[in-house]
């Protein structure tokens, strides 16, 4: 068990003459038995930086430090980590057994005995101790993603890279494994980097999140920092589901102009914005208060195009400029058992203590929402 | 309605199985008369047709008999070249083939490349260069201290020139099966500490059975059936390999053709016993099921 340093670590392909940066100066550090979700689009380099850590692949500039120990330049089998891959990796001619000992046989020097103790409590752990003698082409889906992690687990590691591990998983059980990945990753405390493209596993599995995107890192931090104060419009885009609403906006004195709409700003709002003149509005869709009775600066008559029901919630898209054929539409989630039909209209309010400002340039956010109004539930006994 | 549709049918069935008969008929006439021939007389071949199986009078052995030992040598020279270059030449191209997709170094391809068109070179156009090596390589002097490889000077060559050219073929065939492999199991076998050669002993080597199967079969029945190499580079008429053999069968006056038949199903056996031997294997080989 370590903390694990990843020290502006950048990671060029050559391709052809063309010099691709796959990893541009990543520094984030993980405490000791922390679980990190690395989360980003396909491409993004997240699992990139996870192979670097493996050591399957080499980096071009930085340091990886486990421990302590710089291990950039050791090779794989010496970093004391384990891999879980996304497509298990198991070995088909071995059974259950001989895949989980292989790590122990190649790299210690146990007795068979302590070798056979240690898969069987790895396997008991998992809850895979009577498949022991099966071959993996015998298992389900399911039962071999335990395989892979028994033989991550009975490594003993000082940290765990996970790779999309249940990405090949139907939906059911990918639900139930994240939840028992948590618990065991908890009572092993080991570091864990857990690379994945879905925002829902990084949302609720992470103890921290970090955002990458085109190689560069976009934030790192909890999931409800991520989420409530995003660093940048991409963050703001990526976490959460549906998307957050954004409209490209003019500041005018003490309003924000769209095509749509125009939008009062209130002291804090401008303190924020500065003497920035071109900015991206966004608000989150849960944010959105559809059916306001009082009128104000922040309201507004829109007809809805589109409802997705989801049974606990309603996802409503709405626009402004309901005469085109297709319309640009922005979301409201509403209650489940909330009645609203396609060609309703409506009024909307967009609280001003739920918006977002972003910079149009950078994209980087200048005004996140207040959470002084978010309500405050104790729920501890 | 439906039983005219069925007797149509049967009609139909008729006809595809009386084509399918006289197709097979056609096709195995030439072995059927080749076995009835091996079990007849001279007399009996040149009284009855050749199809026709041999009467009570003209039954006999002595032509199986006697090619067998006539054979005998040739079968124990062919055996003895064979199956060493067989293995070798499948075990040596599933280590290039390992070497040449899971590993990564300079020149990779231009090693690929000079295999590929290694296959393409044909056994005519190597027979001067070859017999000049052989003879400047001079195995049986090399081995005048040791009598048994010395004796069988030519028998070596052959299975040193059938393993070379064996390697391009098998490379390739392993190649094929070799990329197919998951690349995240060998990346999980190397973050477990196994080193490349163990990662060849235990998990690419386990996984290539069929493909061994594949290579094996092919290779053993290409070199086994060799006449060329065999001609230019055995010079010791003790060293006959069997093919050689097979053609002094023909007899210079008379054809003995139940003599020759005899000698040739004799001399297919072998071939027949590896695919019957490793023929499930070889199925699933081909078929691609490597895992």
């Amino acid at each position: 068990m370590a903390e694990l340093t990843l020290d502006h670590i950048t990671k060029t392909f050559d391709d052809g003459g063309d010099e691709i940066v796959a990893v541009d100066d990543v520094s984030i550090d993980i405490a000791d038995g922390e679980f990190l979700v690395l989360v980003g689009p396909s491409g993004c380099g997240k699992s990139t930086t996870l192979r670097t850590i493996a050591g399957l692949e080499s980096i071009t500039d930085g340091e990886i430090r486990l421990g302590g120990d710089v291990i950039n330049d050791k090779r794989p089998q010496d970093r004391n980590t384990a891999m879980v891959f996304q497509s298990y990796a198991l070995y088909p001619h071995m059974t259950v057994r001989g895949n989980m000992a292989f790590g122990l046989e190649e790299s210690t020097q146990l007795s068979d005995d302590e070798i056979d103790d240690r898969v069987t409590e790895a396997a008991e752990m998992m809850g895979i101790a009577d498949l022991l003698d099966r071959k993996p082409g015998e298992l389900s889906g399911g039962q071999q993603q335990r395989v892979a992690l028994g033989r991550a687990i009975v490594r003993n590691p000082e940290a765990f890279l996970m790779d999309e591990p249940l990405a090949n998983l139907d939906a059911k059980l990918r639900a139930q494994m994240r939840t028992e990945l948590q618990r065991i990753q908890e009572d092993l405390g080991v570091t864990t980097i857990y690379v994945t493209h879905d925002q829902t596993e990084a949302m609720t599995m992470g103890d921290r999140i970090a955002i990458l995107d085109d190689g560069e890192l976009q934030q790192v931090g909890t999931p409800l920092e991520c989420y409530h104060e995003p660093a940048n419009l991409f963050v703001a885009g990526f976490i959460g589901e549906p998307s957050m609403n954004t409209f490209e906006a003019r500041v005018d004195g003490a309003t924000l102009v769209t095509d749509d709409f125009e939008y009062d700003l209130s002291q804090r709002h401008r303190d924020a914005i500065g003497a920035r003149e071109d900015v991206v509005f966004g608000i989150r869709p849960e944010d959105v208060e559809v059916g306001a009775d009082t009128a104000d600066g922040h309201t507004y008559a829109v007809t809805v195009d589109v409802v997705e029901p989801k049974g606990d919630e309603n996802y409503v898209h709405m626009t402004f400029d309901d005469d085109h054929e297709t319309p640009d539409t922005f979301t409201a989630t509403i209650g489940g058992l909330r009645q609203v039909d396609a060609g309703d209209s409506v009024v909307v309010r967009f609280p001003p203590e739920a918006i977002h400002v972003f910079d149009a340039g950078s994209g980087e956010a200048v005004l996140n929402r207040s959470l002084d109004t978010a309500e405050g539930v104790d729920l501890v006994l | 309605m439906a039983d005219t549709t069925d007797s149509r049918l049967g009609l139909n069935r008729i006809g595809l199985y009386a084509a399918l008969a006289l197709l097979v008929a056609f096709y195995l006439s030439p072995l059927e008369s080749a076995i009835m021939t091996a079990f007849k007389t001279q007399t009996g071949f040149f009284e009855t047709s050749p199809f026709v199986p041999p009467t009570p009078s003209t039954f006999t052995f002595d032509a199986w008999g006697q090619a067998f030992d006539r054979l005998e040598q040739g079968l124990v020279n062919s055996l003895l070249f064979t199956i060493p270059a067989t293995v070798l030449s499948a075990t040596l191209g599933s280590l290039v083939a390992y070497g040449l997709t899971n590993t990564k170094w300079r020149g990779q391809a231009f090693v690929l490349v000079l295999l590929v068109a290694g296959i393409f070179i044909p056994y005519q156009s190597v027979l001067v260069p070859l017999s000049r090596f052989w003879s400047i390589v001079d195995v049986a002097s090399l081995f005048a201290w040791f009598e048994p490889v010395a004796d069988r000077s030519g028998l070596v060559a052959l299975a040193v020139t059938h393993t070379a050219y064996g390697i391009p073929i098998t490379t390739l065939l392993f190649r094929a099966h070799y990329q197919s492999l998951d690349d995240s199991m060998l990346e999980a076998a190397r973050l477990d500490g196994a080193s490349i050669a163990k990662i060849y002993a235990r998990i690419i080597l386990p996984l290539s059975i069929p493909m061994f199967a594949v290579a094996l079969i092919y290779q053993f029945t290409n070199i086994w059936n060799d006449l060329l190499f065999a001609l230019v580079l055995v010079q010791n008429p003790a060293n006959d390999v069997v093919t050689m053999s097979l053609t002094s069968l023909q007899g210079s006056m008379v054809g003995q053709y139940n003599l020759q038949m005899a000698g040739a199903f004799i001399t297919a056996l072998p071939t027949l016993l590896v695919y019957i031997f490793f023929g499930e294997q070889f199925a699933e080989g081909v078929a691609g099921g490597g895992a």
